[in-house]
């Protein structure tokens, strides 16, 4: 009898093509844990199951007929409820007011997946409007806060909320998140999983809600960092309808020979860090010396995350313009979602011009690091999942530092999040790995290296009754 | 003027221009809330500015002319 739950996709799509396991059989596991538990971590907003069961029977068909298509075919996932989905399936952004919201197709990522084989389960939680409007507490989405499998007292993380808790939880082999500024890192960190942001226009957007144009990305996640890499394979490439998407072709490599990493740690990027996060960091900063070597560097001492964070408050007002003028706002679930949108007005329009002037800046002295470095490692947040009655700061407001997450998206860097080990409470600490644009395949060989040498990834938090 | 007067100025000019524009939907706990939230876009607004760069650094991702019938990049 193989159990399906929790075991990683290469190995998973290797008994769908020999035809030990049945899509459909796959489906129903997975859909029955969406509908049993989902609701136990506030995780799904709708179980797919009419088009689950549809995808699986062609997958199962197909399989039969000698027609596999790759290691996504017949494999349920879950998407973020920002990616649209058509056949009267809702997409509603997270956010009460867009609750009923229908759109007459897919998204490119979904129907990339749905081209691949893979078998839509569930669309999944989020923060209302991907955080934009300024939430700080985790009870910001509609159908409620969610939270993390590895406790019930604690949250999520955000805004790729459910896509976080589905995984960890064993309610889909893999989910699709998104980030702005981290969306994807966040919950895979809370949640003890494996997330991938890919480069700034490796993934179209198309048919995804915009939070802002120029720092929304779409990414995995998933149990390992080799998950993440077959998933990207399939999402990854060029599409007309978003035109920030790159003609670079992408292809997941896997061939783990010999390698050694130069690994660059940050000036700046250990401040504020919990001890539980950081006790767990210098145990992987030994796991990283096995595979390569490790020194500090510095980026120029310039007001990064001051410069990205004008850019998001900027963009984010405009993006929901219309929504905000018209009073739209104090229908949303956190109050103060009701009245932050309002101050983005005082971003004046060449602040805002300044702020991408210096992004321009720190893309090109970020690149200049990787010559010195192939990944830049960092804690993974600064603390622990927060409890879940916990207000707390992020990067849309204040002046909180968080120079990876400012340099990663503000330079539009991929990054992955492994866990690392247990913090405070018993939750999941995790290590941040970033690396230059357009070189997925150094931070996933990075993150397989790591998680051939631990088994981190391989602890599940205890879902059953 | 010292600098943090200059900044609270800032704070006020760009408070009485939200409110004005939206007083009407806030209350007085919202409105507190707005002003902190404005003390801190002036506050990164003023680090941005103090940047020094050149002429030619230019925004990114710069404007691209667009036409529907040339090939994606």
């Amino acid at each position: 009898m193989i159990d399906p739950v929790f075991m990683p996709l290469r190995e998973l799509a290797g008994h769908v093509r020999a035809r030990r396991v049945s899509p459909v059989d796959l489906a129903e596991t997975f859909l029955a844990r969406l509908e049993k538990l989902g609701p136990r971590y506030n995780a799904v907003v709708t179980v797919t199951r009419e088009r689950a069961l549809a995808e699986a029977r062609r997958a199962e068909e197909e399989i039969a007929a000698g027609r596999y298509r790759g290691p996504l075919h017949g494999i349920p996932y879950g998407a973020k409820d920002l990616l649209a989905t058509g056949g009267g399936i809702p997409t509603s952004w997270g956010a009460a007011p867009f609750r009923a919201q229908q759109f007459a197709g897919d998204a490119t990522v979904v129907r990339r997946l749905e081209a691949a084989g893979a078998v839509l389960c569930a669309k999944l939680a989020m923060i209302e409007l991907a955080g934009g409007m300024g939430y700080r507490q985790p009870n910001a989405s509609f159908t409620g806060p969610v939270t993390t499998p590895w406790s019930r007292a604690a949250w999520s993380g955000g805004s790729s909320s459910g896509s976080g808790a589905a995984v960890s939880a064993g309610l889909v082999p893999f989910a699709i998140g998104s980030e702005t500024w981290g969306s994807i890192l966040s919950p895979s960190s809370n949640c003890g999983i494996t997330g991938l942001r890919p480069t700034y226009g490796r993934v179209s957007r198309h048919g995804a809600m915009a939070l802002c144009w120029t720092l929304d990305k779409l990414g995995p996640m998933g149990l390992t960092a080799d998950d993440c890499g077959l998933v990207l394979e399939v999402i990854a490439g060029v599409d007309p309808a978003d035109p920030t998407t790159s003609a670079r072709a992408y292809r997941y490599t896997s061939d783990d020979g010999p390698r050694r990493f130069r690994f660059g740690v940050l000036a700046g990027a250990l401040d504020g860090v919990s001890e539980d996060m950081l006790a767990a960091y210098r145990r992987s900063l030994d796991v990283l010396r096995e595979v390569g070597t490790v020194e500090d560097t510095a980026l120029p001492d310039l007001p990064w995350e001051a410069a990205i964070r004008t850019i998001l408050q900027a963009e984010a007002a405009s993006a929901f313009d219309d929504f905000i003028e018209s009073g739209g706002i104090a229908g949303l679930t956190a109050p103060e979602d009701h009245f932050l949108p309002y101050s983005r007005d005082a971003v004046l329009a060449k602040d805002y011009v300044k702020a991408t002037r210096i992004r321009g800046v720190m893309a090109r002295e970020a690149d200049r690091l990787f010559e010195r470095f192939d990944v830049l490692v960092a804690p993974g947040r600064l603390t622990v999942a927060n409890p879940l009655g916990q207000e707390f700061r992020g990067g849309m407001r204040g002046t909180a530092r968080d120079i990876m997450g400012a340099v990663g998206n503000g330079a539009g860097l991929p990054g992955l999040i492994v866990p690392n080990g247990f913090g405070e409470r018993g939750l999941p600490t995790s290590l941040q790995l970033m690396s230059r644009a357009w070189e997925e395949n150094t931070v996933l060989a990075a993150g397989r290296a790591i998680q051939a040498r631990t088994d981190w990834h391989t602890k599940h938090p205890p879902v059953e009754p | 003027m010292t600098d943090g007067e200059a900044a609270n100025a800032e704070v006020e000019a760009l408070f009485a221009l939200v409110t004005a524009r939206y007083g009407a939907r806030l209350d007085a706990q919202q409105r507190e809330g707005v002003r902190k939230a404005i003390e801190g876009i002036v506050e990164q607004a003023r680090a941005v500015r103090a940047v020094r760069l050149g002429n030619a650094d230019e925004p990114t991702p710069a404007f691209r002319a667009y036409r529907a019938d040339e090939p994606a990049r």
